[in-house]
């Protein structure tokens, strides 16, 4: 009742001691425990999850108290899965149980923010008297006004504002762009549709509906493992995680599983209960490494040389020695092992392996009439001769349907069985020249190869050999031919590709190869498949990611382990898994309205706007293979880029060097109004140089990107590689960048301009709801709902279930839902445009897309329009070109309801396509409809309903019609996959009652079954769907062009690059006691990216801030203690952040975990003067020819599927000690000289001698302590 | 005048003292306590400054209360002048302890940026106000050095009688016309202090957990108070 009197009870006190009265038992107040209780009681409990990219979405029940989140529990309700296996909780791990705390912490926006100085601007242009067009174009037009604003981005000064007015800036700002310079200027990027798919299609519903841009970001991110589509033609299909209780053997190398997949670590220790043997390939000694019974501790980036020696002994041991019969079936049937590949002739008397032969080199093409020349060829061992057999492209795309299976028949339907080889059979041999990337430079490999004659049509004949044979070869593999001693080859070091070889590179003994190759290929043998490789971003973030990862496909291949449960490739980066892709893709990118939507590939757009492409120190001639033809020899990185843009290969944004809107009046004017003659138009235009592409001008004012939003990501914190360049091209801020910058003037494409443009973007619109580095650097900032505070989907490719983000609580203060703030800023559009816009004709340039028949562009050798080669005809030489109508002033309404092309055109998905007209219906039912008829989705759970009735994998109906379309195209019975649940519909109820298993269907390659776990490949291995590859295979042998020219037909070594960063590093740096170090940034255990990261909680458990850990003995050559203040530099820029010195690193290498900001205690750097910097500070984007191919069956481009990857894991870096008096924590009120002090100062410039550009790295830098 | 500050004040400060924490105590059981900033920094400095800040603090208050309040000079025989030499060296001494530790205290809470952003309004002000007391109390001491040498223990005895007369009810202020100056604002500033004492850090001094020095081992509380 009262504290002080519960307290007086001197008289009342009866204490009983106990235990000798060492104790004693008092009948005290207890009211102060209520706190504590208080604390855990709630009103209700509400089901949602956290839409992060962590890959988890794990269940979660949010707790609500009087109106606000108390805390959240996991929740513990998932289906079962099957007798004898394991469940899948508990899921969900300390950064998700952390998370309630943002929702009332200092971070969080709660109200709209606008640049002070911005918002004062515009206020006057509108208290003048102006419209807000042409207040914000009065802004523009005044380069003092606008450097006003832009040249404080970063550096604070946000006020209030209200709703009404920042949408109509953000309006006012779209409109300009979209009048003045074109639709395709207005940017979108936004991460992970599966984390929340209402939250990303908001945005990019709004976009694609006035013409913006979406960027792609599973490439940018370098989670997009190229080796994938590369082989499969599939963006990345992998087992969920209970599958790994499946598999009786896993290599696990680059993916620490316990820290960054922790809800689904337990499957991996519950394994090994299982009697499953685990190797860990680590070159530190991580989390995972702990539960394995072999630890390979591998040199970072090395992991090709080890997995190629692996499949050394396998190939040696069970395909030539002896051969097994499961692994020589499963290649014959599911792999091009047994297609011909020509070799053409090189001087003295060897040969290098070429292009496939196609069916149409062949007298009379085989009897194929349809798209020869995209038909491989293979050698019948039941009618001996040469035979196209189904499955290849060609099959895919010609009108005859039914003949794109993987049955082992003719097109005729007779049966074949290809032949692996030709040895024994054929007596020649030839010498093949095979490239070799060592250390000391490029050389070829001759080794003799079986090969075959072939008449080929019109005249001349060809030597083809199998790829099977080549691959022997390429792998050294000895088998009788050379007369060499077999016996001794594993150990000989000068050998490439033997285990003896790959111990001088990766440091692993090669007895542990040998054996756990042995180990790996006789489980697989004995259990038909049930090896499994799980790998990460520890083996996918580097330059030559594919080249490590097609050496470990190769190897679960040659043991037939793809497509069966428990075995083959895992591998775990990004959530990318968006289960119902074909019930969002409609709603997302406005198909129901528009089609064709603009995208564009993040990598390419990022490395040529924030001009990293000026600073490119890689030589790109040096990456090529010495039996390049190298049509493009002597051309930059840059050069490939836009060479790939034009032919159509890669996506263009801008397209053009004016406003589509203007070209299309232009075309109009000429009279090639209609879109038979507009293509030919631009194309003529195009060559006559009337018309250019705006990547040949890329700094040119009116090709920059002006506006840019972003949502749901932290794009210029967490995900710009090349971080200080962001800051200084697109946005004009204040940045680190050390280099010269003048390396891209070598560019034979791009315009050089001597000025380097800063602050591209007029407009940044950041939407979050924690305050971080984008929105430091934004002009406006909209605060957003919380995921305990909306309503959205979720999905995974870690587990099969599909569940909710629930509106547990009311978006705090004045947040909103993503879906209602694009339906906001799309009112103010519409309010707007129809004065200014009205309606519009745009035309839209898109590559040659995968999965679509215009990827079949070029079929047999490489033609550039701009050399004369070829003509540019729109969609096979060229971008294909659209004409859409835009009514800008109906975006709003548009964007609330499901448009009529969807009732017209049906919807699809993967190349095939079913009409949908029942479940528009159904939706106009359950929805409600507009004064239109159509269906709403105004509400954001009415969008996902849409999602949910639409998609196959939610609709049993669509499944089972979804799953006719392809039975048609491949002549298979495929409905039985989904039959079982055909008359289910899941509805967004549902999954907040308890999350549901999705319906089989044919966007995925796995099943949902009582019988197995969810393996990618499956119905490819086991219902003979083929693969979406040129040979319909997987593919060893890759034989474009391109991929020759730098020598990866085959997977082979190639050492991480020199990027030639440290070169005249300023003088301060150098003095003193440093490091060399590779710079390595794994994920870390306390944030997922840089959410968490400064999250309260997690900043308690290490060191609250930022920090890189270092091998012990490096930190004690450089005089480095553990928690000293530690400078990270190159020419990139600088870091700071606490030293962690642990054992667990191994030498030669600094580990800062990703993105860790720099907005919680990080000091200057003394070499900037700027704040400390994070992670991307010290990282350049470098792009990669071969990922540019497009128009090439399955290298072609589709949006987070095939292009160039943003690799950042090739970076050295000088690290050494700051004293603790020498930090400065930079807080001083901003003052003119401050302002306008933007570069970094001339003394902290790297001023390198020579002009030498890097190229691999000829001589690995001497990592160590030095000085 | 007088009486206000030395006959009402003494009575005002004294209730909102003791009704003042009595009020604290029942509705903000969360927030009594010290505010300890230990954790924050400064290890090596806090050892010192907190013990003699607290020792020497200790000390005074002792020296006060049992000099001038009891009669227990008086009951040991000590003659007023002795009894005056012991206060003026004990006090003297004890003040000097704490006034060094409350120097550093207050450095550090002022220069240690860690305690500075810790640190509210209230912990600046008593700790302020607390030295400010002090360094007159010790001010003082000179006027006392003075009338030690010549004798004089006038000053001692009227103190002695207006504390009493406090204490039984019967205040009167009027006793304390002839003391100098510097005296009264010495006692403006300590009444001062107990008005003060509920609304800062103070109210530790109330909850001194003494018990640990004599409690049992492990103690276990019943379910219910009844």
């Amino acid at each position: 009742m009262s504290h002080l009197f519960d307290r007086l009870t001197f008289f009342a006190r009866s204490s009983e001691p106990f235990a000798d009265g060492h104790g004693v038992k008092i009948r005290e107040d207890r009211q102060s425990e209520q706190a504590y209780r208080s604390r855990w009681r709630h009103d209700k409990v509400v089901r949602s999850t956290h839409g992060v990219n962590c890959t988890g979405s794990c269940s979660w029940n949010i707790h609500v108290k009087e109106g606000l989140v108390a805390f959240e529990v996991q929740a513990t309700d998932y289906p079962r899965t099957r007798p004898g296996m394991p469940n899948h909780e508990p899921r969900g791990c300390q950064r998700g149980a952390s998370y309630s705390w943002y929702l009332y912490s200092p971070h969080r926006i709660k109200h709209p923010l606008v640049r002070a100085r911005l918002i004062a601007l515009y206020r006057a242009e509108r208290a003048a008297g102006k419209d807000p067009v042409e207040a914000w174009a009065a802004i523009q037009a005044d380069p003092e006004k606008r450097r006003l604003y832009t040249a404080v981005r970063g550096l604070g000064g946000f006020v209030r504002a209200g709703w009404d007015e920042v949408t109509e800036i953000i309006a006012a700002a779209n409109i300009h762009t979209i009048r003045t310079y074109g639709p395709d200027r207005v940017i979108g990027f936004s991460p992970i549709p599966a984390m929340s798919m209402i939250s990303f299609a908001a945005g990019a519903r709004y976009l694609s509906l006035i013409g913006g841009v979406s960027l792609s970001f599973y490439d940018w991110y370098c989670d997009l493992p190229p080796a994938s589509p590369q082989t499969w033609g599939e963006q990345t299909d992998v087992p969920e995680s209970a599958d790994w209780w499946n598999a009786s053997y896993i290599i696990a190398a680059g993916a620490n599983l316990p820290m960054t997949r922790t809800p689904d670590a337990h499957f991996y220790s519950e394994a090994r209960y299982n009697g499953t043997k685990i190797v860990a390939v680590s070159p530190d000694y991580a989390e995972y490494v702990k539960f394995a019974d072999l630890w390979m501790p591998a040199k970072a980036g090395t992991d090709a040389a080890l997995f190629l020696a692996m499949g050394h002994v396998v190939l040696k041991e069970f395909f030539v020695d002896r051969e097994e019969p499961y692994f020589s079936d499963y290649a014959r049937r599911f792999t091009d092992l047994p297609m011909l590949v020509m070799l053409r002739p090189l001087e003295g008397g060897r040969y290098a392996a070429d292009r496939f032969l196609r069916a149409s080199d062949l007298p009379g093409a085989l009897g194929e009439n349809e798209k020869a020349e995209w038909k491989t060829v293979a050698w019948d061992e039941t009618r001996p001769g040469l035979v196209a057999p189904r499955g290849a492209v060609g099959h895919r795309w010609q009108e005859e349907a039914g003949r794109w299976n993987l049955k082992e028949e003719d097109a005729q339907g007779r049966k074949v069985r290809l032949a692996l080889s030709a040895f024994g059979e054929a007596d020649e041999r030839v010498a093949v020249a095979f490239p070799y990337f060592a250390e000391e430079g490029a050389r070829t490999i001759e080794r003799l190869v079986p090969v075959r004659r072939v008449r080929l049509a019109g005249s001349g004949e060809a030597l083809v050999a199998t790829v099977f044979d080549l691959l022997l070869a390429h792998y050294g593999v000895e088998r009788g031919i050379a007369g060499e001693d077999a016996a001794t080859l594993y150990d000989d070091p000068t050998r490439p590709y033997t285990p003896a070889w790959q111990e001088t590179i990766t440091g692993v003994k090669k007895a542990d190869v040998i054996r756990t190759a042995r180990e790996f290929a006789q489980n697989a043998a004995k259990t038909r498949g049930r090896s499994l490789v799980i790998v990460g971003a520890g083996t996918n973030h580097w330059y030559h990611a594919d080249m490590n990862y097609r050496a470990i496909i190769n190897l679960v291949h040659l043991c037939g382990c793809v497509g069966q449960s428990g075995g083959g490739w895992a591998h775990y980066v990004g959530q990318e898994k968006l289960r119902p892709q074909a019930g969002w893709q409609p709603l997302a990118f406005a198909l129901d309205w528009l089609r064709p939507p603009r995208q564009m590939a993040g990598t390419s757009f990022f490395y040529l706007h924030t001009d990293q492409w000026r600073y490119e120190t890689l030589n790109a001639d040096a990456l090529l293979s010495p039996t390049a033809r190298a049509a493009y020899r002597g051309s930059s990185l840059c050069d490939y880029e836009v060479a790939a843009e034009r032919m159509g290969w890669l996506p263009s944004a801008p397209h053009f060097d004016r406003n589509p809107l203007t070209l299309y009046e232009e075309a109009r004017a000429a009279g090639a109004e209609d879109p038979d003659r507009l293509a030919p138009y631009i194309a003529e235009r195009l060559r006559a140089g009337s018309l250019r592409m705006a990547a040949e001008d890329i700094d040119a004012p009116e090709n920059w990107p002006r506006n840019l939003f972003v949502w749901r990501a932290n794009l210029i914190g967490t995900s710009a590689k090349g971080h200080e360049y962001f800051l200084k091209h697109l946005l004009g801020a204040q940045n680190a960048v050390l280099g010269r910058g003048d390396e891209g003037r070598s560019s034979r494409e791009i315009k050089w301009r001597d000025e380097a443009p800063t602050a591209k973007l007029d407009l940044l619109v950041d939407i979050n709801f924690r305050l971080n580095s984008t929105g430091a650097c934004a002009d406006i900032v909209l605060p957003t709902a919380t995921w305990y505070e909306k309503d959205d989907l979720s999905t995974t490719d870690m587990h099969p279930f599909i569940h909710p983000l629930c509106r547990a609580v009311d978006p705090g203060w004045e947040s909103r839902s993503d879906w209602q703030i694009f339906a906001a800023i799309a009112a103010a559009f519409s309010a707007l445009a129809g004065k200014h816009l009205g309606k519009k004709k745009d035309i839209v340039a898109t590559p040659l897309l995968h999965d679509t028949p215009a990827e079949l562009g070029q079929p047999i050798a490489v033609k550039d329009w701009r050399r004369g080669e070829c003509e540019p005809v729109p969609g096979r030489t060229m971008p294909q070109l659209f004409i859409v109508e835009r009514d800008y002033a109906r975006v709003c309404e548009q964007y609330a309801a499901i448009g009529p092309l969807l009732r017209e055109r049906g919807n699809g998905v993967k190349g095939i396509a079913w009409e949908t007209a029942h479940e528009l219906d159904a939706l106009k039912a359950l929805n409600g409809e507009t004064a239109a008829g159509l269906p709403s989705i105004a509400e954001d759970i009415a969008a996902c309903e849409a999602i949910l009735m639409l998609a196959p994998e939610t609709n049993g109906e669509v499944a089972h019609r979804a799953w006719r379309a392809l039975e048609k195209k491949t002549g298979l019975s495929l409905t039985h996959l989904a039959q079982a649940r055909r008359a289910e519909k899941l509805r967004f109820r549902d999954l907040v009652r308890q999350p549901r298993k999705i319906i089989t269907s044919p966007t995925w390659s796995g099943i949902e079954s009582e019988e197995v776990s969810y393996s990618a490949g499956y119905t490819n291995i086991h219902e003979a769907i083929p693969f979406r590859t040129l040979t319909g295979r997987a593919q060893f042998y890759i034989d474009h062009e391109w991929m020759l020219d730098f020598g990866e037909g085959f997977p082979l070594y190639r050492p991480p690059l020199d990027l030639k960063e440290l070169e005249g590093a300023p003088r301060a740096a150098t003095a003193g006691p440093h490091l060399v170090l590779r710079w390595i940034t794994p994920h870390s255990k306390w944030g997922i990216h840089s959410t968490y990261n400064d999250n309260l909680r997690m900043l308690n458990l290490f060191r609250g801030g930022p920090y890189v850990w270092l091998a012990e003995a490096d930190a004690a050559a450089a005089g480095i203690r553990d928690n000293d203040w530690v400078e990270a530099l190159n020419a990139n820029g600088a870091a700071v952040a606490r030293a962690v010195v642990s054992q667990r690193i191994p030498r030669g290498v600094a580990m800062m975990y990703h993105a860790q900001e720099k907005t919680v205690n990080v000091p200057g750097s003394p070499t900037t003067r700027q704040r400390g910097g994070i992670l991307n500070s010290l990282t350049r984007v470098v792009v990669k020819p071969t990922h540019m191919i497009g128009g090439y069956a399955q290298l072609s481009w589709l949006m987070n599927y095939y292009g160039p990857i943003g690799s950042q894991r090739d970076t050295t870096v000088i690290v050494r000690k700051i004293a603790e008096e020498a930090i400065d924590w930079l807080e001083r009120p901003l003052t003119d000289a401050r302002e306008g002090a933007r570069d970094a100062p001339e003394t902290a410039r790297f001023q390198p001698e020579s002009d030498e550009r890097g190229g691999f790295a000829a001589e690995q830098p001497h990592f160590g302590a030095a000085g | 005048m007088n009486l206000i500050v030395f006959g009402v004040y003494p009575y005002l400060a004294g209730t909102v003292f003791i009704v003042g924490s009595l009020l604290r105590y029942e509705r903000e059981q969360d927030g009594w306590g010290a505010y300890s900033t230990q954790l924050l920094g400064s290890r090596r400095t806090m050892v010192w400054a907190s013990n003699l800040w607290h020792a020497g603090i200790l000390l005074v208050f002792l020296g006060h209360f049992a000099g001038m309040l009891t009669p227990f000079f008086e009951a040991v025989g000590v003659p007023p002048l002795a009894h005056q030499w012991i206060a003026f060296t004990a006090g003297t001494a004890a003040g000097t302890i704490a006034m060094i530790g409350g120097v550093m205290l207050l450095c550090r809470r002022f220069f240690n940026s860690r305690v500075r952003a810790a640190s509210r309004f209230s912990d600046f002000f008593i700790l302020l106000w607390l030295l400010a007391t002090l360094g007159i109390g010790l001010a003082t001491q000179a006027v006392t050095a003075r009338d030690l040498v010549n004798g004089n223990v006038g000053s001692m005895t009227i103190f002695e009688a207006y504390l009493h007369s406090l204490a039984t009810l019967r205040p009167h202020p009027a006793l304390l016309a002839p003391v100098p100056m510097i005296y009264k604002v010495h006692m403006f500033f300590g009444m001062t202090v107990f008005l003060l004492f509920p609304f800062t850090r103070l109210v530790h001094i109330w909850t001194v957990p003494f018990n640990y020095l004599v409690r049992r081992y492990q103690i276990v509380r019943a379910r219910r108070t009844a």
